[in-house]
């Protein structure tokens, strides 16, 4: 099992290094830029504070843009929350589906490999990749306070960092699910997938009528604004979360016992 | 009294209302080198991969050196060299790290026997997979399943693509690790090679199995195997 993990994450790396590296430095330029914008975002923030439910759904009511956890949480907590999360959707859909796709599948169950130990070795990657990724942005944004020497609630900010990654963890759940399934890659589904999620988070806080099952959605329990507010994540948005992560596991195992291996 | 080490009673699989096998039995000795013979689709490829645990058969039992293809899969990969019809690999890695990947995944330290195969199949190991044509994928694929001296060695199909110096170095190689005590099922187009090396055989045709009484058969016999299953069809 150790070497299949070992080359997994050989061959995930590459991947790994562009989206963790795209997404940290995007994150740390935004986070450079606030120096720059603060004059201006002064009365950009009580603009952007007084747009209803646009700001409701940023966040923008509650946090003005004009401090540090303010930006952070509007700018670079929309392009984390959507960069990890694809790349946590691509990484898990294909983990499975690429060795039939690819046709190395008859190669790699020619070894004395039982399927338990394949997609355990498989899902272990995941969680290491998506793990390295949030560590990597991490430090690119501890970075970026300290070079502009505001203060920051970092207790607030570690606890973003890890809802974040517990949303990784559940988007990667439902793609490792969806990879078992048959051997075809599905990239664009799990790109779909996480940008629904997204969308979903966007529209129940928009829609009244929606914000009753907005726990549903991954992006519920993470929110940037909410977290820095110190707004109360509902438990039932993380049990939720664990128990959709724990039935999509649950799932590729069972179902990748169970039904015949392409070639 | 040879012992068994291959054991198909019944197998039937099916792929929903497609045929696959039905009611397949067969049994192959130690130290037999066993022609598995018939036209394409008539379930060669569904009776190895059903044995080696690719597929989820119906009904029947398939038994490999003594241990159950279900209950006991990865005992028996451990023992098995399999060669798929179509070699692939991961394309970025090199010749060098698919041999020694499968020797890791299988704990063991097999450099100087694969050293041995690729000197004698005339592999290039410092090339990238993605470098190498159909012919010296086969020679990867030859290498992973014989490095680890397996007891029962599958091929499907092997010698497409290879060359005919090449084939008769794989050929020899089989009748190396036979002489030593180990079995080979060998599923294959070419009746010469049945002819020429091949102790035993079957032929396949839409899904069920017959043993023939001979591997020694002429080509108008061999041929009219498969017309029959053109007319039929």
């Amino acid at each position: 099992m150790r070497t299949v993990l070992k080359r997994e994450l050989i061959q995930n790396f590459k991947n790994l290094l562009i989206w963790s590296l795209s997404v940290g430095i995007l994150g740390l330029f935004c986070i450079l830029l606030y120096d720059s914008m603060q004059g201006d975002m002064k009365e950009m923030a009580d603009a952007f504070s007084n747009m209803g439910a646009f700001s409701d759904a940023f966040g923008m009511s509650t946090l003005s843009i004009a401090t540090l956890k303010g930006y952070f949480s509007t700018e670079i907590g929309a392009v984390h929350g959507l960069g990890s999360g694809m790349f946590a959707a691509i990484t898990a859909i294909s983990i499975i589906s690429k060795e039939e796709d690819g046709h190395s599948g008859e190669f790699l169950f020619s070894l004395p490999l039982s399927r338990s130990r394949i997609i355990a070795a498989k899902g272990l990657c995941v969680a290491i990749m998506i793990i390295i990724f949030t560590a990597v942005c991490t430090g690119f944004y501890v970075i970026g306070f300290n070079i502009l020497g505001e203060e920051m609630p970092m207790d607030q900010f570690f606890t973003f960092m890890g809802t974040q990654l517990l949303m990784n963890a559940e988007i990667a759940g439902i793609c490792f699910g969806l990879s078992s399934l048959a051997g075809k890659n599905r990239i664009g589904l799990g790109l779909g997938i996480a940008l629904l999620c997204y969308s979903y988070d966007v529209m129940g806080r928009v829609v009244p009528d929606l914000k009753d099952y907005l726990f549903v959605g991954p992006y519920s329990y993470c929110n940037a604004a909410e977290i820095f507010t110190e707004t109360e994540t509902p438990a039932k948005a993380l049990v939720t979360a664990a128990v959709v992560l724990v039935l999509c596991v649950v799932f590729a195992f069972w179902n990748y016992n169970r039904r015949d291996l392409a070639s | 009294m040879s012992k068994k080490v291959i054991e198909i009673n019944n197998l039937t699989k099916s792929y929903g209302k497609s045929r696959g096998v039905i009611d397949v039995s067969l049994s192959v000795e130690e130290g037999d080198i066993f022609g598995f013979i018939g036209p394409n689709g008539a379930g060669k490829s569904t009776t190895i991969r059903s044995m080696l645990g690719f597929l989820k058969f119906q009904s029947g039992s398939i038994n490999i050196l003594g241990m159950d293809s279900v209950r006991d899969h990865e005992k028996i990969l451990r023992e098995v060299g399999y060669m798929p019809s179509e070699a692939w690999f991961y394309d970025s890695m090199r010749v060098s790290d698919v041999i020694k990947y499968a020797a890791d995944v299988r704990g063991g330290d097999y450099s100087e026997e694969a050293g041995k195969i690729c000197e004698r199949l005339k592999l290039d190991t410092t090339k990238r997979i993605k470098q190498l044509s159909l012919g010296n994928r086969k020679k990867v694929s030859i290498t992973c399943a014989m490095q680890h001296k397996p007891k029962l060695f599958v091929f499907d199909e092997p010698t497409s693509g290879l060359d005919p110096l090449i084939q008769k170095h794989f050929f020899s190689l089989i009748n190396e690790y036979v002489d030593k005590g180990a079995t080979c099922l060998l599923s294959t187009h070419v009746l010469s090679e049945v002819d020429k090396y091949c102790r035993h055989a079957a032929i396949m045709r839409e899904g069920r199995l017959t043993m023939l009484e001979s591997p020694h058969i002429d080509d108008e016999t061999f041929l009219s195997f498969y017309e029959d299953e053109e007319e039929e069809s």
